[in-house]
């Protein structure tokens, strides 16, 4: 049998094209099962990264028409508000007592092993008078 | 082909055309007896096929269902043929534990043989004798299958891409992890191995 590889393949594919016409009942009910099995699991569109969806769907809202209605732009104001308000606070806010005293200890020409040392406690206290 | 679909003009702004259920439902009975078929010539257990079969499809739909109907073909033979590839590593860690195990219980007459070897046909094959044109359709076509079993698993592999499945060179290459001439090679020694087997049983195509 000397016909050429294209031509053998053409044949021997008819009869297998042939053979999977053949298939018992029992293996196309099991493939059926098997694809429906497989389709259950189909979603419109694949969950992409959570991160990515978020950022899309933001960008998508602030780009939309209706975005910049009136109760958005004073929501957003509010927000933006608040959040100068918590900065300003923040800065001006009595500042903590303890770093000040930390810092006062630290800097200070008297050495912070003073304070361990009793008898300087006793001469703090005999000082005043 | 599955990919004729909706028209790009009736889908939604965005632009790559994703395979809907109904499209990848229609992929899935077109290809699914030739699937079962391929896994059945490598792993020559129809269970065993089936599973494949089954997880090959589950793997499309669950992480490649987005591409455009038109890739589907490619994407699923790759899937397949690496469930395939999945199932003999399995078999070769089980046969790695089980074979020194049960060459203690006996000889073991089959050993571990060049697959070429296989291709010999016992002369005294009860199909020996001519005239192939009595057999059934049904009966050449039984030992059609049996010598593509009998085929080196990369050589049935590139046989039934490139002619089967009618994939070029190029795309069969890549599905296998080889060279273009590899593919060609491997179709070209499987071609000829069959040849002589089914000559060999007195089968003329």
């Amino acid at each position: 049998m000397n016909l050429p590889e294209h031509e053998l393949a053409r044949k021997l594919v008819q009869h297998l094209d042939q053979g999977v016409d053949r298939l018992g009942p029992g293996v196309r009910e099991r493939l059926v099962t098997a694809r429906n099995a497989a389709l259950s699991k189909y979603r419109e569109q694949p969950a992409p990264v959570l991160g990515l969806a978020w950022a899309g769907q933001a960008a998508a809202r602030i780009t939309e028409p209706g975005f910049y209605d009136a109760r958005n732009l004073i929501a957003v104001a509010a927000l933006v508000l608040a959040l100068v308000g918590v900065g300003y606070w923040q800065i001006s806010a009595p500042g903590n007592d303890v770093a000040d005293i930390d810092t006062n200890l630290l800097t200070d020409e008297l050495p912070v092993s003073a304070y361990l040392d009793k008898g300087f406690d006793s001469w703090l206290k005999r000082s005043p008078r | 082909m599955p990919c004729g679909g909706q028209p790009a003009a009736t889908r939604t702004k965005k632009a790559s055309p994703l395979a809907t259920q109904k499209e990848l439902s229609d992929f899935f009975i077109e290809v699914e007896r030739r699937a079962y078929k391929q896994a059945l010539y490598a792993v020559r257990d129809d269970h065993q096929a089936l599973d494949i079969v089954q997880d090959a499809m589950l793997k499309l739909t669950e992480k490649y269902a987005s591409r455009p109907p038109a890739e589907l073909p490619l994407v699923f033979q790759r899937i397949l043929q690496n469930t395939i590839r999945d199932f003999y590593r399995r078999q070769k860690v089980r046969a790695l534990w089980t074979t020194p195990i049960s060459s203690l219980f006996g000889p073991d007459a089959e050993g571990d043989s060049d697959p070429l070897e296989t291709l010999e046909v016992q002369d005294d094959s009860k199909f020996s004798e001519p005239p192939a044109e009595q057999l059934e359709r049904s009966q050449v076509l039984a030992l059609i299958e049996k010598a593509l079993q009998q085929l080196p698993a990369r050589q049935r592999q590139a046989f039934l891409l490139r002619y089967w499945e009618e994939l070029d060179v190029a795309a069969a290459a890549k599905i296998m992890g080889c060279s273009e001439g590899s593919v060609k090679t491997h179709c070209s020694r499987a071609a000829h191995a069959l040849a002589t087997i089914l000559e060999k049983q007195g089968i003329k195509l």
